[in-house]
């Protein structure tokens, strides 16, 4: 029997395996591509990127919580036309496939985001950040209410040809609303989940742990609740499922696979562990050998969920 | 010292030696042939490979190298739930190392005199500073202070290696009573010259060099030690405020990649005290 095959396709986004870098947890890819193989990764979704440079938050900005992090880095960031011209160059150096995160402060500056890394050789696909908790303006507010979301991701897709992948916030009563949304604007996928909205506090001086105040949570803390809002998006929509929570092992990839994710994305685990994608990938082989499955493309969406 | 430090590396290795130095304070020695190549200054960020629920590495400064067999080693106090994990370590087990991390220390120029600060934990990075420095033939002294004698485990390191010292406790019982700025004062009315300040500890104490640097202008670098995530400059957990020339406005940095060591003129202090 020959090895089964790991590659997908996301829209017209080819992947040689579905696994991909999280927005935010492995800068533009070229800081970590000393202590990672960027190959063993299907592709990096870059920090995400506005038109200007940005300074983030103040300190304190993470906090560890149990399974979980707490963080309001606020987007620092170097801006769209620095990343294209002095950080693609050294990224498309490497054989992976790069989507840019695209944020904005307006449904205009999103679209002008979006219009600058499509014309920049080297960018394979964007995704529209609408879920970033942890800025004052933008970020989670276009992400919260359907029409907004609806008009963010036509803008994008008006501004672009490449695959328009949208960031869904999990911070909503239902995400199904934002995931047809989505779709009817012209999304090509969706990346499901960013972080919960948290609060830890240092009861001796009864301050929040994070400089911001509040925070998203990340981590294998979320991924019950990330897997189950990627079984009811992509049990909601046509397009792909990025599944995206806390995913620490093979296992925990294919609870997304099988809840309806097409691909899915690790995160905070880049922090601590950034050469997990091999050894991922080969448990990911593992048991589709075992379960006589040829393909991941043919194990996604295949609950057994009691009628 | 003038090498340039080797790129870090991502591995599980083994613990091969433990010291305890009593109550929350240990001396751990890993096998990790890219870290054994550090510099002073430079850091590792360190897990148990059973991570349970903890998810991040922590950092600690390299207190110790020996490159002949691939070890190094640090000086631990267990503070928090990520640092007495890897206190817990037992001689062979394994632990996740990325390393060696970060700028490190600026050498004096030859014929300055440099008097190192260290506080409390912070004392460790100046164990292997001063191997440097005495290797190029630099004059040095290290002021060590703590709030008690307790806090001063790594004294009897320091001396076996002939480290010219100085202790200082807030509570008086070792060495003298007080900040550890105090002697470090009386030195530099003793000395001549414009010694190179280099200080390692709380951020008070750090703070308090640094204004006694700028006062009697003598350079001076401060090993910053914010909350840190990831150690490569991905998570920007770390971020400290620093105010360079030209610059309108103090910005975000990452103390991981662009520090820790700062040259203290930059660092803006009351952002993240």
């Amino acid at each position: 029997m020959t090895a089964p095959s790991l590659g997908v396709e996301i829209g017209s986004l080819k992947l040689r395996n579905p696994l991909l870098a999280a927005s935010g947890t492995c800068g533009y890819g070229v800081e970590i591509a000393h202590v990672v193989d960027l190959a063993t990764l299907g592709g990096i979704v870059t920090k995400g990127l506005y038109m200007a440079a940005r300074d983030g938050c103040e300190a304190p900005r993470i906090a560890e919580t149990p399974a979980g992090l707490l963080n309001a880095i606020g987007l620092q960031g170097v801006g769209i036309r620095a990343f294209v011209d002095r950080v693609l160059p050294r990224l498309r150096e490497h054989d992976t496939a790069v989507i840019v995160n695209v944020c904005g402060e307006t449904v205009e500056e999103y679209a002008e985001v979006a219009r600058i890394a499509s014309d920049a050789p080297g960018v394979h696909a964007l995704e529209i950040n609408i879920s970033c908790p942890n800025v004052k303006t933008g970020g989670i507010a276009f992400g919260t209410d359907p029409l907004m979301t609806r008009d963010v991701v036509g803008a994008v897709r008006k501004a672009s040809a490449l695959p328009v992948i949208p960031k869904l916030s999990p911070n909503v009563t239902d995400i199904t609303v934002f995931a047809r949304a989505c779709e009817e604007a012209g999304a090509d996928a969706i990346s499901c989940v960013n972080t919960f909205l948290g609060l830890a506090i240092d009861v001796e001086t009864r301050k929040p742990r994070l400089a911001f105040g509040t925070g998203g949570l990340s981590g294998p803390a979320i991924r019950p609740l990330a897997v189950r809002m990627t079984w009811q998006a992509a049990r909601a929509v046509k397009i792909p499922i990025i599944g995206i929570g806390g995913i620490a092992s093979a296992s925990d990839a294919l609870e997304f696979f099988i809840a309806g994710a097409s691909a899915v994305q690790v995160g905070t685990m880049n922090f601590s562990r950034p050469n997990i994608y091999a050894e991922i990938e080969s448990g990911l082989v593992d048991y589709l050998t075992r379960h006589h499955i040829g393909s991941i493309r043919d194990l996604v969406g295949t609950i057994r969920y009691p009628r | 010292m003038t090498s340039s430090p080797p790129s870090p590396a991502d591995r599980v290795c083994p613990l091969v030696k433990r010291e305890s130095l009593g109550g929350a304070y240990a001396l751990l020695t890993f096998e990790h042939a890219g870290v054994a190549g550090a510099s002073a200054g430079q850091f590792a960020m360190i897990q148990p490979e059973a991570q349970g629920d903890l998810l991040l590495r922590r950092p600690f400064s390299i207190m110790d190298t020996d490159p002949s067999t691939s070890r190094f080693t640090i000086f631990l106090k267990a503070v928090g739930p990520g640092s007495k994990a890897v206190f817990d370590l037992r001689e062979g087990d394994n632990a996740r190392v990325l390393g060696p991390l970060g700028r490190g220390f600026t050498a004096p120029a030859p014929g300055e005199r440099a008097f190192l600060v260290g506080g409390g934990y912070g004392v460790a990075p100046f164990a292997l500073f001063s191997r440097g420095l005495r290797e190029a033939g630099s004059a040095f002294h290290l002021f060590y202070g703590g709030r008690s004698a307790s806090e001063l485990p790594l004294v009897g390191e320091l001396e076996r290696r002939g480290i010219p010292l100085t202790l200082s406790t807030d509570d008086g019982t070792r060495g003298e009573r007080g900040r550890v700025t105090v002697p470090l004062m009386d030195a530099l009315s003793l000395v001549p010259g414009t010694p190179r300040l280099y200080a390692c500890g709380p951020e008070p104490m750090m703070r308090a060099v640094a204004e006694i640097s700028s006062e009697k202008r003598l350079a001076c670098e401060v090993s910053l030690d914010p909350w840190m995530g990831c150690g490569l400059g991905t998570c920007l957990g770390c971020v400290v405020k620093i105010q360079d020339e030209g610059e309108p406005r103090p910005k975000n940095r990452p103390a991981c990649t662009e520090g820790p060591v700062f040259d203290a003129r930059r660092v803006v202090w009351e952002k993240h005290s």
